[in-house]
């Protein structure tokens, strides 16, 4: 299988490596996928530095010449985006907004898949009694409504930031739990894996080398759509005042216009968070569904979660 | 399997779902830091009224005599009383929950019947121009949060067209004028209801349209590949009656979604009752948690839950009739 070359295997031949390598390079060759990674980049970008860059610290309250708060002031020159009531720069805000949203994304996206992965794969392969308690176990938490159990859960122990990512993520893996197990269940019937466990390998080996590689893109998949759906619910919890409202998350903002009364007059201040959380959440999506479409496999994911 | 053997194994599932979510309900409000006594002793009630009250609600019995009454409690409607306002749990409920279905049903309804039709014309022109750019807006409706779209609905609507109002369910006026003895149901039949009902429901349905077209798009492009709809081209069948062959065969898995979304849906849609200030369970459950009305959270949390998991066991029964293969399979 590996090629030695000299004793060493060299790193290229590791399949995982060479996957990834392959799978990156087909992406690069796709105009929606680099699309999207390029708007991600930016974001990732913004994440690190943005703080660094913002114009104005975001909750710094500016003031006229003529000495008087600048309340939702509507776009201009010296502030692209406007102002909000209080007197806070919109567009630095948002910049400062990108960091808690990446975290939420990805921390939630890697809960999400880690849960759903580990459940999944397990209940498919292993079958039986494990397979019915884990599945019993997946449908308890699909029972359980997110957005009531998270205002529920935060409105009792308290509000925090990483406790609604963990919330989510502690409810949302439900979904690829599910799919990664029908997978699972039509892959362990294949002929060489069947082979594989004839000649002695043991479970772990098995799901390691052969199972995990053949639902890669699919967790890949699952991984960007846990990303995007964290970050729709997280904004949700923080705009209905159930997550830190300390942290300038866009979600918060959005709270905050609305709150104020002046949503319907300030737009300037409600739309770009929206719509930064509606094209970032896009742009998830579209990379894992384009990987997953590009992988030739299937597409009965997609409305699989939530 | 045989089909009764079915129906009974997911119907003790589904009790057995339901009892969880119960106990789950139970342990989680016993781990809340600081009693109930506690919150009401905060909320200014005696001593005597706080001793009263666990009395009667049996707060000092151990625990599994306490959760024995609950169950009972529980299984006979009986939530308790709301401790903020005073009157019995379900009264309060009844009335947001009849306020939440009459929006949510109709506009995830609406919703369904608009995005199969669009989904079946984007399955059968394939490569056409709307097949190719109209789903750029429908699966940005999908990415965006309920919320957000709710808000550019009142941006639009309400403050720079002057349509609709911003939100509530009924001009306070309006309702004031129909006196206190007028029946419940009365509101609903008001012009003024309808008027603040507009731009909610049209919300829900574009934000439900989402799923099923994209379920329908896929499905139709199956069906249409298949041997017996090519037979019935071939045979210069009507194209309307073309389509409605293959739309039978094709609306299958959309009746499968259906009432899984609708069981989902009285608790998704928590945010967009916010955003509208609309008097549904979503605001209710909000409230409570704000006010820490533990009998109110507790019911309106098991409701939601309870919506979902019997919104799944009609469907799989329903399933199981309509294809027993299903039920042969698991």
């Amino acid at each position: 299988m590996s090629l030695e070359v000299g004793g060493i295997r060299s790193l290229k031949d590791r399949f995982l490596i060479r996957d990834v390598l392959s799978g990156l390079r087909r992406l690069m060759d796709d105009r929606p996928a680099k699309l999207a990674m390029g708007y991600l980049s930016v974001m990732l970008v913004l994440a690190v530095i943005g703080p660094h860059i913002a114009p104005y610290p975001y909750d710094k309250i500016l003031f006229s010449e003529a000495g008087q708060i600048l309340r939702a002031q509507p776009p201009s020159l010296a502030h692209p985006l406007g102002t909000t009531s209080t007197g806070q720069d919109v567009l630095s805000r948002m910049i400062y907004g990108v960091r808690p949203t990446m975290i939420t994304g990805l921390l939630g996206g890697l809960i999400i898949v880690t849960l759903g992965g580990m459940v999944g794969i397990t209940a498919g392969y292993l079958g039986g009694q494990t397979d019915n308690v884990l599945m019993r176990i997946t449908d308890f938490i699909y029972s359980i409504p997110l957005i009531p159990f998270a205002i529920v859960l935060v409105g009792v122990f308290g509000i925090d930031f990483f406790v609604t990512i963990f919330i989510i993520g502690g409810i949302l893996w439900r979904g690829s739990a599910r799919v990664l197990r029908s997978k699972v269940l039509q892959i362990k019937q294949r002929p060489y894996i069947l082979m594989t466990k004839a000649s002695g390998a043991s479970t772990p080996y098995i799901i390691l080398k052969h199972i995990v590689p053949n639902v890669g893109s699919m967790v890949i998949l699952f991984f960007a759509m846990g990303i995007g759906y964290a970050i729709i619910a997280q904004a949700g919890l923080a705009f209905v005042g159930v997550s830190n409202p300390f942290i300038p998350s866009w979600g918060v903002m959005i709270r905050n216009a609305y709150r104020s009364g002046l949503v319907a007059d300030a737009w300037w201040w409600s739309l770009p968070p929206g719509l930064l959380i509606s094209t970032t959440v896009l742009s998830a999506i579209m990379l894992g569904r384009r990987f997953e479409v590009l992988s030739g496999q299937t597409d009965d994911a997609m409305l699989e979660m939530g | 399997m045989s089909m009764k053997r079915y129906v009974a194994v997911r119907t003790i599932q589904t009790a057995v779902l339901l009892m969880l979510i119960l106990t789950f309900l139970f342990m989680l409000f016993r781990l809340i830091p600081g009693s109930i006594a506690d919150q009401m002793i905060f909320q200014g009630a005696s001593p005597e009224a706080v001793a009263a009250f666990e009395e009667q609600w049996g707060l000092n019995d151990p625990l599994h005599v306490q959760y024995y009454h609950y169950l009972v409690n529980m299984a006979q409607l009986d939530p308790g009383t709301s401790l903020h306002y005073r009157k019995p749990v379900l009264d309060y409920v009844k009335l947001k929950m009849f306020n939440t279905f009459i929006l949510v049903a109709p506009g995830v309804t609406a919703g369904y019947l608009l995005g199969t039709s669009l989904g079946t014309i984007m399955g059968i022109k394939r490569d056409s121009l709307l097949e190719k750019y109209g789903i750029f807006p429908i699966v940005g409706v999908g990415t965006t949060p309920s919320f957000f779209l709710a808000i550019i609905g009142v941006i639009i609507f309400a403050g720079w067209l002057g349509l609709v109002p911003t939100s509530g369910m009924i001009t306070p006026q309006v309702a004031l004028e129909m006196g206190e003895d007028a029946p419940w149901w009365k509101i609903y039949t008001t012009g003024d209801f309808l008027w603040h009902y507009v731009l909610p429901f049209s919300v829900i349905a574009i934000k439900y349209m989402y799923e099923p077209l994209l379920i329908m798009r896929t499905s139709v492009v199956e069906m249409a590949g298949q041997d017996f709809l090519h037979y019935h081209k071939l045979t210069g069948l009507p194209k309307a009656r073309w389509i409605r062959h293959l739309g039978k065969h094709a609306i299958i898995p959309i009746i499968t979604f259906y009432p899984i979304s609708l069981g989902r849906a009285i608790s998704g849609l928590v945010l967009i009752e916010i955003v509208f200030n609309w008097p549904g369970i979503g605001n209710a459950l909000v409230e409570a948690v704000l006010q820490s009305d533990y009998p109110v959270i507790q019911f309106v949390f098991f409701l939601t839950a309870a919506f979902v998991v019997v919104g799944n066991y009609v469907v799989d029964i329903v399933y199981g009739m309509i294809d027993p293969r299903i039920s042969i399979a698991d």
